[in-house]
């Protein structure tokens, strides 16, 4: 022990730099804590408040529900809100990657020729301008009230977003990287996967985070729609029934669910840019 | 069409570039060389809207192999143009292009490019930058693993071969694009002003590492620049372009010896055809005094 101290002690400097590396990291420590302690404290704070006002203020707890019925409906009824948040994470999932994949394929084929290009392009910006929440009830008529109308109806208004920035991204490749692909005598195949798709990928999880918000929205509305299953459905007949503490609950449970699809892409995106090595959009390559 | 013109049958058996099936130690045999990059009447109009630019305007000129040649003109002469189009990377509107006495129809193998920018993808290794152009050919990588890790060595980057881009200086990344043009040991190598954007000393840095390694790797080269210095400091023949017309108005032979030192930048022979280039430069062929090389629309 006292050799310890002594090695640690030989020369006054040493200690000093010591002393300062971890007063050092202490402080970077208080600031990464910070970060995330600031804005759920300011979330706790603005529910207490939320709490004591509606107990306070009389007002009927189905018109200004305090946030602690709202908890104990999560506690009390979790096996049944359980089985509809599965339903509705498989089935927005589902729904996400067909998104998905048909938008990386739809932007694909865009920037395949110029002439595909003309032809789709304003077809595209048009079929964008179509307020599709409008169109949701039609699924029903097309496809019943099944899990399939739902899940037409979330590829049908999410896969845009990514659809667009996939094009976007195949058009952002460096110029020089494109004539140096040329003056290699690339084909079309070997300058698409190793140079103009690379470069789309950032832009394109753009579109996928855009994407996955979108695709929580139609899930909802196709379960609003479609009334059978889902925490959509239980927000719909929660209202019906005037059970305001479990349409809280089951959006709740939504934003949870949001934030987890959200996550996962963010996580795969962080991936993905780590990969890189370096922000793609710093054009000083 | 343009066969007669150089003898194909000889050409072919030159490409072995040192010492031939002859065998011969000391001397080469005095015949003269045939034109390896052979331009002709060359021009490049482009239409925009209502007019037509004329980027390029009636440019011949001819390199053997082996040779350094210089491209200087003020920026918008053509002279990018011209070498692109020497690349198959841009059409000719008139006049013809061969290269090895084979018309030029569009990118080769057998020609290596170098931009501006160092144009290394991002996400790629140093090592896997310089092994792309491997990779676009199908040829297999190891048989260009222990080419790729010489050049890294010649050009200093040893030890850098698993960095990312970003990770290097402006002057490391171009270094690497040097060695990603030469990985695939081509016959020409076509550089469109390869360190315009560096800074002056990282220029005079790269320009002396650019000597070195064409000591060692002698290519047929064309260089275009707008440094009269580098131009001379490089190049065996150097080619000025003016803007109007664009077109090639002297080609002047660099008498220096191989290999060449920075230092012969201070010499006199060195200042004086770097006056006689600036006075064509700046007042076109007529004001520097000495007559053009090659036939200049008056």
């Amino acid at each position: 022990m006292s050799g310890a101290s002594l090695a640690t002690g030989t020369t006054p400097g040493t200690a000093i730099a010591a002393n300062a590396a971890m007063r050092e990291r202490r402080q970077a420590l208080w600031r990464a804590a910070r970060r995330v302690l600031l804005p759920v404290l300011t979330a706790a704070l603005a529910l207490a408040a939320w709490e004591w006002g509606a107990r306070a203020s009389g007002v009927s707890a189905m018109v200004l529900v305090p946030p602690s019925a709202v908890w104990s409906v999560l506690a009390n009824s979790w096996p049944i809100l359980l089985e509809h948040t599965l339903v509705t994470l498989r089935e927005v999932t589902a729904g996400f990657l067909l998104a998905a994949g048909g938008g990386i394929a739809l932007g694909t084929l865009l920037t395949a020729s110029t002439r595909i290009r003309q032809t789709i392009q304003p077809l595209v910006v048009f079929f964008q301008l179509i307020p599709k929440i409008a169109l949701a009830p039609l699924f029903i008529v097309w496809l019943g009230v099944g899990p399939s109308s739902r899940l037409a109806f979330v590829l049908f208004i999410a896969f845009f977003p990514v659809a667009v920035s996939t094009a976007a991204g195949l058009m952002s490749a460096e110029r020089n990287a494109l004539l140096l692909c040329r003056s290699l005598t690339a084909t079309g195949w070997q300058t698409f996967h190793s140079v103009r798709f690379p470069y789309a990928v950032p832009h394109i999880f753009a579109g996928l985070k855009i994407c996955a918000t979108v695709a929580m929205i139609g899930q909802v509305v196709g379960e609003f729609v479609t009334a059978q299953q889902g925490l959509g459905y239980i927000v719909m007949f929660a209202s019906a029934a005037a059970e305001t503490a479990l349409v809280f609950a089951a959006v709740t449970l939504l934003c949870g669910l949001g934030l987890l699809l959200y996550g996962v892409v963010a996580v795969a995106e962080w991936l993905v840019l780590r990969w890189f090595g370096a922000p793609i959009s710093s054009s000083q390559f | 069409m343009n066969a007669p013109a150089s003898a194909p049958k000889a050409t072919a058996l030159a490409s072995p570039v040192p010492a031939g099936p002859q065998g011969s130690v000391q001397a080469r045999p005095p015949t003269p060389r045939p034109d390896f990059i052979k331009v002709e009447s060359a021009r490049k109009v482009y239409a925009t809207g209502r007019d037509t630019v004329e980027a390029v305007s009636d440019v011949s000129f001819s390199v053997t192999r082996g040779e350094f040649v210089a491209i200087l003109g003020p920026s918008g002469c053509g002279k990018s143009t011209l070498l692109m189009m020497c690349a198959g990377l841009e059409s000719i509107t008139s006049g013809r292009i061969g290269i090895d006495s084979m018309p030029m129809t569009g990118p080769r193998e057998s020609i290596g490019v170098m931009f501006q920018d160092s144009t290394l993808l991002p996400w790629k290794s140093v090592l896997e930058n310089i092994l792309f152009p491997v990779r676009i050919m199908r040829r297999p990588v190891r048989d260009y693993m222990d080419r790729a890790r010489s050049l890294l060595a010649m050009t200093g980057l040893t030890g850098f071969e698993h960095k990312k881009p970003h990770q290097l200086s402006g002057g490391m990344r171009q270094r690497a694009a040097i060695c990603r043009a030469l990985v695939t040991d081509p016959d020409i190598l076509l550089m469109d002003e390869p360190f315009s954007a560096l800074d002056a000393m990282t220029r005079d840095e790269m320009n002396e590492a650019l000597l070195g390694i064409w000591d060692r790797q002698p290519k047929t080269a064309l260089f275009v620049t707008h440094s009269i210095r580098e131009a001379v400091l490089l190049a065996d023949r150097v080619l000025v372009m003016t803007r109007r017309p664009a077109t090639v108005v002297e080609d002047l032979r660099i008498p220096f010896p191989r290999p060449r030192d920075p230092s012969i930048g201070e010499s006199e022979e060195f200042n004086r055809l770097v006056r006689h280039l600036r006075g064509l430069i700046e007042r076109g062929p007529r004001g520097a005094g000495a007559p053009p090389a090659m036939a200049a629309t008056p």
